[in-house]
C-alpha cells in the first residue's frame, strides 16, 4: 500500500498532466479562425471588424435607420418605400422587406463571398457605388462628376470616411471642424499666398467659395429637409459664389443678399485654418554640429597652468624677494 | 617523449581536419544569404510620380494602419524635395527593397533576407536587435522598436485595419511592400498592382495615383510601361544598392495643368 | 548585520574600501541593468540615428584592451620569448575579464537579450558581426582554457578538488596550440571589429579598408599597455603582486615602438580625409577635429593617447622611471578608448540625407543617459573587481612564479624586484 505522501504525489502528477494538456488544447483553440458567418446582421462583421463597427455606429451611416428626425419625417409622409431604398440595406420594393435596417456593412460591401475571410469582401470605392444613394443634384454626385477631382479618377473616399460618414482626418488626427484643412493637405501650393490675402483676413476658407450651396441652381428647388442637401462638389466657384458676399459691389443683380449678411459661419468655418504641415523628416537633426564643449579644453588649460605655475614658482619667489628687498633699500635710502 | 610527440602530432592533424570539415560544410551550405537578391518569377517594383505627389501623406497613414505601426515609427516617410517651376515637390520614401541590400549583408543572424520576388523580408523572430542593419541602411528606412507599441493605433480604422502582427520590443522594422497582401492576392488569383487587394496599401491610398506597383518581369505591367516611356531615377544610385523604387521626376509642365489658386 | 560586518572587518583597510566602492558601483550597475531588461532600450538616449553609443564603446574597448592576451601568449609560446611568461599569464587573465565585460555590455545593448544564443545557431556568413561573434565565442573558450592554470591556483579549489585542479594545471601543456588558436582568432576578430564599420558604404566616414588595420593596431598597443599598467599598479598597491621591472620595461619599450606605426597610420587616416569633399566624410572629419569630438580627438587620442606616450616610452630616462612609464601606459589605454568613441560617434553624428540631388548633411547629438552610464560603470566595476580578486587570491601578477618548463630559461634579471 502506498504511503499517503506517495499517493498525493502521484495524484499531483496526474493533475499537472491533465491541467497542462488542457491548457495546451485550450490555447491551441485560439489560433483557429472563427467559422464563416452567415450573411446578415452587422453583428457578425463586428466580431472581427470591431474598429469599423465602432466608427460606423456613431456616424451618420450607422444612424441612418434609427435617426429620430428621419423616422418622424418618414412616418409623417406615410412611410414611403422610396426612402428605404437608401435608408435600409437591401430593400426590395416588390416585397417591401429590407435585409437590414439602416446603412449596414452589406449596403456597400456586397455581395459577400462564400468563405470570408478566405476570400476578400468587395471594396468598391467608385463614385457609382456612393452615387447609388448620394445621387443626382441632391447629393452632389452630379456636380462631382464635373470636378477636376473626378476627372483625375479620385473617389468620394479621398475626402470622406465611408464608415464614419464624416471627413477624413489628417495632421495630428484631430477632428477637423472645418473641411478646409483637408483641402490644404493636398493643395499645399495654394496655401503659399492665400493666408496673406484679404479673403483670408476676412475669415474666408476654402469651403466658403469652393463648396458653396449654389443658390439659384437646380438644388434650389429641393424641398427635402436640409439633410438631403449637399454643397456643390464641382469645387468650381461661379459668379453666384462671389455674389454671395460681393453682390452689392457687382453690376448684375441676382438672388443675393447684402454682403455682410451671409454669415461666414453658415458656409462652415470661421478662421483661416493653419496649413497642414508635411510630415517632414522628424529626425532630431540640426544644420550645424553641436559646438565644442569648452570644459575639456578649459580643464586642460588649467592643468597646464598648474604645472607651469609650479615650475615657475621658485623664480617668481626669487623675483618677488629681489623686488621687495630693492623696495626696502629704496625706502631706507629715502629715510 | 616520443609518445608525447606522436600524440601532439595526431592532435594537430585531427584538429586541422576537423576544422576544415566544419568550414567546408558551412561554406557549401550558404544558399540563404547570398550577396544579391535571387531572381524569381516576379520582380516587384514601385514607381512614384513626383509630378502627381502632393505630399498629403495618405500613403503614410494607410501604411501605419495596415501594418499597425506606431505613429513615431513611420515606414513610409514623405519629405519636401524642393521646388520645381514654382511648385513644391515631395518625395515619399518606403523601403527600397534593394537588390544588393546592405542590411541583408550585415545581419548577423540572417533575420533580413531576400525573397525570390525581390522583397527584403524581416524575420522578427530571429532578430536579436543588434541594430547593425539600421546603421547600414543608406535610406534610414529602418526604425527600431525602442519600446513596444501598446495602445490604440490612431490611424485605425479610418485609414485601414491592421493586417500583420505588431512587432515586439527590441527589433527593427521596415516597409515590407505589403508582402502579405501580395501573397494573399496571388493566392486568390488577383494581380498585384492592378487589384487593390493585392497591392501595397500605400499604392491604393494615394488619391492622385502617384504611386504605381507591378511586376518588372511582366513587360506589359504598368510599372514596366511607365519606366520604358518616362525618365526615372532612384535614390542614392551612386551606392549601387539596386533599389526597386523608381521616381519620375517632377515635370513643371505636368504640374501646371493642375488647378492652382 | 552591521555588527556582524564590524566583527568580520574590525578595521577598514584600503582593500575593504576599494571592494566596497566597487561593490557600490556594481550594485548601481545591476540596478540599471535590471531597469534596462525590464523597461527596454527606450530609457537610454540611443536613437535611430545613433543606435550604438556608450555600451558599444565599452564593448569595443574591452575587447581591444584584452588584446594583450593573444599577443603576449604568441610572443611567449610561438616566438619563444619564454621569459615573458608571467606577463602573459597576467594578460590572459585580463583577457578573460575583458571578454566577459564585452559580453555583459553586449547583453545590455542588444534589443533582445533573451535571444543572444541566436548568434550561435543562426548564421549569416556574409556578416562581419557574425564573424566577430563566432571568433569571440571561440576565443573565449581558448581564454578559459588558457586561464585554467591560473584558476587552479585558488587555494579553496586545490583543497576541495585536487584531481580537477591537477587536470586544470595540465592544460598548460597545450599552451602553444592554444596560443596559435588565440592568435588566429584574435587577429580575425580584432580587425573585423574595425571592418564592421569599414564595410558600410552608406557611411563614407567609415568606408575605408584601414579601419580594420587601425583597430588591430590600437588593440595591440592598448592591450599590452593595459596589462603592463595593471601589473605595475597592483605591485605598487599590494605586496601580493610582485613584478620584475626589467621585464615590464622591455615590454613598455616595445609598446613605444609599436606606437610609431599606429600614429603614422592614424595620422594618414585623418589627413587623407581632408582631401576632396565627400558628403558625410568631410563633415565627420570636421565633427571629429573641430566639432564636439575635437577635444577627445586632439588631446585624448592623439596628443596624450599617442604622441606623449610614444615619447615617454622611447626615451630611456622616462621609460625607466616607474611613474612616467605608468602614466604613459595609462595614457595609451585612454587613447584607445577615445579612438573607439570618436570613430563610433563620428560616423553616427553626421546624417547624410538620401534625397535626390547633392547630398545634404545634418547633425545629430548623443550623450549617454544616466542608465547607460550607470550600467557602464557597473560593467567596468565588475572588471576591476575581478582583476583585484585575481591579484589577491590567484596570484595573477606574480613574476616570481614561473612555470616549471620555463625555469630552464635563464632570465637576465638578477632577482625579482618589488615594484
Amino acid at each position: 500500500m502506498f504511503t499517503r505522501f506517495k499517493r498525493l504525489s502521484i495524484a499531483l502528477i496526474f493533475a499537472l498532466a491533465a491541467a497542462g494538456g488542457t491548457l495546451m488544447v485550450a490555447s491551441a483553440q485560439d489560433a483557429t479562425p472563427p467559422a464563416p458567418t452567415p450573411q446578415g446582421s452587422e453583428q457578425d462583421c463586428a466580431a472581427c471588424h470591431a474598429d469599423y463597427q465602432m466608427s460606423w455606429q456613431s456616424g451618420l451611416h450607422g444612424q441612418a435607420g434609427d435617426d429620430p428626425v428621419f423616422l418622424k419625417a418618414w412616418e409623417d409622409q406615410g412611410k414611403p418605400g422610396a426612402c428605404l431604398i437608401c435608408h435600409d440595406t437591401g430593400y426590395d420594393p416588390a416585397t417591401g422587406i429590407s435585409e437590414a435596417k439602416g446603412v449596414t456593412c452589406l449596403a456597400c460591401h456586397s455581395p459577400a463571398p462564400d468563405n470570408h475571410p478566405a476570400n476578400n469582401m468587395p471594396v468598391d470605392k467608385s463614385t457609382d457605388l456612393c452615387g447609388k444613394c448620394h445621387s443626382d443634384s441632391r447629393f452632389a454626385s452630379d456636380n462631382w462628376m464635373m470636378s477636376a477631382h473626378y476627372q483625375r479618377a479620385m473617389t468620394c473616399s479621398v475626402c470622406h470616411n465611408p464608415h464614419s460618414a464624416g471627413m477624413k482626418t489628417v495632421e495630428g488626427f484631430a477632428t477637423t471642424e472645418d473641411a478646409s484643412s483637408l483641402c490644404q493637405n493636398c493643395h499645399k501650393d495654394a496655401m503659399d499666398n492665400f493666408p496673406s490675402s484679404k479673403h483670408a483676413e476676412a475669415g474666408v476658407t476654402c469651403v466658403n467659395c469652393h463648396l458653396g450651396f449654389n443658390v439659384g441652381s437646380a438644388d434650389a428647388n429641393v424641398d427635402f429637409a436640409d439633410a438631403h442637401k449637399a454643397p456643390d462638389h464641382s469645387f468650381i466657384p461661379t459668379l453666384e459664389t462671389c455674389n454671395k458676399c460681393h453682390s452689392t459691389q457687382m453690376h448684375a443683380p441676382g438672388q443675393s443678399v447684402a454682403a455682410a449678411a451671409i454669415k461666414i459661419e453658415e458656409a462652415g468655418g470661421t478662421s483661416t485654418p493653419e496649413p497642414t504641415p508635411v510630415q517632414v523628416s522628424t529626425l532630431p537633426v540640426t544644420n550645424e554640429p553641436t559646438p565644442v564643449s569648452p570644459v575639456g579644453y578649459a580643464g586642460l588649460a588649467g592643468l597646464v597652468g598648474l604645472a607651469a605655475g609650479m615650475v615657475l614658482a621658485p623664480w617668481l619667489e626669487r623675483f618677488y624677494h629681489r623686488v621687495s628687498k630693492q623696495h626696502q633699500h629704496e625706502e631706507e635710502h629715502h629715510e | 617523449m616520443s609518445d608525447a610527440n606522436f600524440s601532439r602530432r595526431d592532435f594537430i592533424k585531427l584538429t586541422a581536419v576537423g576544422a576544415a570539415a566544419v568550414a567546408g560544410t558551412r561554406l557549401v551550405k550558404e544558399a540563404r544569404a547570398s550577396s544579391s537578391s535571387p531572381a524569381g518569377e516576379h520582380q516587384w517594383a514601385m514607381v512614384i510620380d513626383q509630378s502627381k505627389c502632393t505630399g498629403c501623406n495618405y500613403c503614410t497613414l494607410a501604411c501605419q494602419a495596415h501594418n499597425d505601426t506606431a505613429p513615431e515609427n513611420q515606414w513610409n516617410v514623405v519629405s519636401e524635395a524642393g521646388e520645381v517651376g514654382g511648385h513644391k515637390t515631395y518625395i515619399a520614401r518606403p523601403c527600397m527593397q534593394c537588390a544588393k541590400a546592405p542590411c541583408v549583408e550585415v545581419c548577423m543572424v540572417g533575420a533580413s533576407y531576400y525573397r525570390d520576388d525581390g522583397i527584403v523580408m524581416m524575420d522578427y523572430d530571429k532578430c536579436i536587435g543588434c541594430r547593425y542593419c539600421e546603421a547600414a541602411c543608406p535610406y534610414q528606412a529602418r526604425v527600431f522598436n525602442w519600446e513596444k507599441f501598446e495602445g490604440k493605433n490612431p490611424a485605425v480604422p479610418e485609414w485601414g485595419s491592421p493586417e500583420v502582427e505588431r512587432r515586439p520590443r527590441g527589433v527593427p522594422e521596415k516597409c515590407s511592400f505589403c508582402y502579405h497582401r501580395i501573397d494573399r492576392g496571388l493566392e486568390l488569383g488577383l494581380i498585384p498592382g492592378v487589384d487593390a487587394d493585392a497591392t501595397p496599401a500605400c499604392v491604393g491610398a494615394c488619391p492622385t495615383g502617384a504611386r504605381m506597383f507591378g511586376d518588372l518581369n511582366d513587360k506589359n505591367s504598368l510599372v514596366s510601361l511607365v519606366l520604358k516611356e518616362h525618365a526615372s531615377y532612384r535614390l542614392r544610385d551612386d551606392l549601387a544598392t539596386g533599389p526597386r523604387v523608381y521616381y519620375l521626376p517632377a515635370d513643371p509642365k505636368e504640374m501646371d495643368t493642375e488647378v492652382k489658386s | 548585520m552591521i555588527a556582524k560586518l564590524r566583527a568580520k572587518f574590525p578595521t577598514t583597510t584600503p582593500w575593504i574600501t576599494w571592494l566596497g566602492a566597487l561593490g557600490l558601483l556594481l550594485a548601481i550597475g545591476l540596478t540599471c541593468g535590471i531597469l534596462i531588461f525590464w523597461r527596454g532600450l527606450a530609457i537610454t538616449n540611443l536613437t535611430d540615428l545613433v543606435p550604438w553609443g556608450l555600451w558599444i564603446t565599452i564593448d569595443l574597448s574591452s575587447i581591444a584592451l584584452s588584446a594583450g592576451a593573444f599577443s603576449l601568449c604568441a610572443a611567449v609560446y610561438l616566438a619563444g620569448l619564454k621569459r615573458y611568461e608571467p606577463v602573459a599569464r597576467t594578460a590572459t587573465f585580463i583577457g578573460l575579464i575583458g571578454y566577459s565585460m564585452a559580453m555583459l555590455s553586449l547583453m545590455l545593448d542588444i534589443g533582445r537579450p533573451d535571444r543572444f544564443w541566436h548568434a550561435l545557431v543562426y548564421w549569416n556568413t556574409h556578416s562581419l558581426l557574425w564573424e566577430v561573434t563566432m571568433c569571440v565565442c571561440l576565443y573565449l573558450i581558448v581564454l578559459v582554457l588558457e586561464a585554467m592554470p591560473i584558476l587552479a591556483k585558488l587555494e579553496w579549489l586545490r583543497k576541495r578538488f585536487p584531481k580537477i585542479t591537477a587536470k586544470m594545471e595540465h592544460v598548460h601543456h597545450y599552451a602553444p596550440y592554444l596560443a596559435i588558436a588565440g592568435l588566429c582568432l584574435s587577429m580575425l576578430h580584432q580587425s573585423s571589429l574595425g571592418a564592421v564599420y569599414g564595410v558600410l558604404k552608406a557611411r563614407p566616414f567609415w568606408y575605408k579598408p584601414e579601419m580594420a588595420a587601425l583597430f588591430m593596431f590600437s588593440a595591440l598597443v592598448g592591450g599590452i599597455s593595459l596589462t603592463i599598467f595593471a601589473s605595475m599598479l597592483s605591485a605598487r598597491l599590494t605586496p601580493k603582486a610582485r613584478v620584475n621591472d626589467t621585464l615590464l620595461e622591455r615590454v613598455a619599450h616595445f609598446v613605444g615602438w609599436a606606437l610609431v606605426p599606429y600614429l603614422y597610420i592614424r595620422t594618414w587616416d585623418w589627413l587623407a580625409m581632408t582631401y576632396t569633399y565627400q558628403p558625410g566624410r568631410s563633415e565627420g572629419l570636421d565633427v571629429m577635429t573641430k566639432g564636439p569630438l575635437s577635444f577627445n580627438f586632439w588631446i585624448v587620442e592623439i596628443l596624450f593617447g599617442a604622441i606623449v606616450p610614444m615619447i615617454l616610452l622611447l626615451k630611456q630616462g622616462t621609460r625607466q622611471n616607474r611613474f612616467w612609464r605608468m602614466a604613459a601606459l595609462a595614457m595609451v589605454v585612454g587613447g584607445v578608448i577615445a579612438y573607439r568613441w570618436d570613430i563610433n560617434l563620428g560616423g553616427f553624428l553626421v546624417v547624410v540625407s538620401y534625397l535626390p540631388g547633392e547630398a545634404t548633411v545634418a547633425y545629430t547629438s548623443y550623450f549617454p543617459s544616466l542608465v547607460e552610464i550607470g550600467a557602464g560603470l557597473g560593467v567596468i566595476a565588475f572588471g576591476l573587481m575581478a582583476f583585484s580578486l585575481g591579484v589577491r587570491y590567484l596570484k595573477v601578477v606574480d613574476h616570481r612564479y614561473v612555470a616549471q618548463e620555463h625555469e630552464t630559461v635563464k632570465s637576465e634579471a638578477p632577482e625579482t624586484v618589488l615594484a
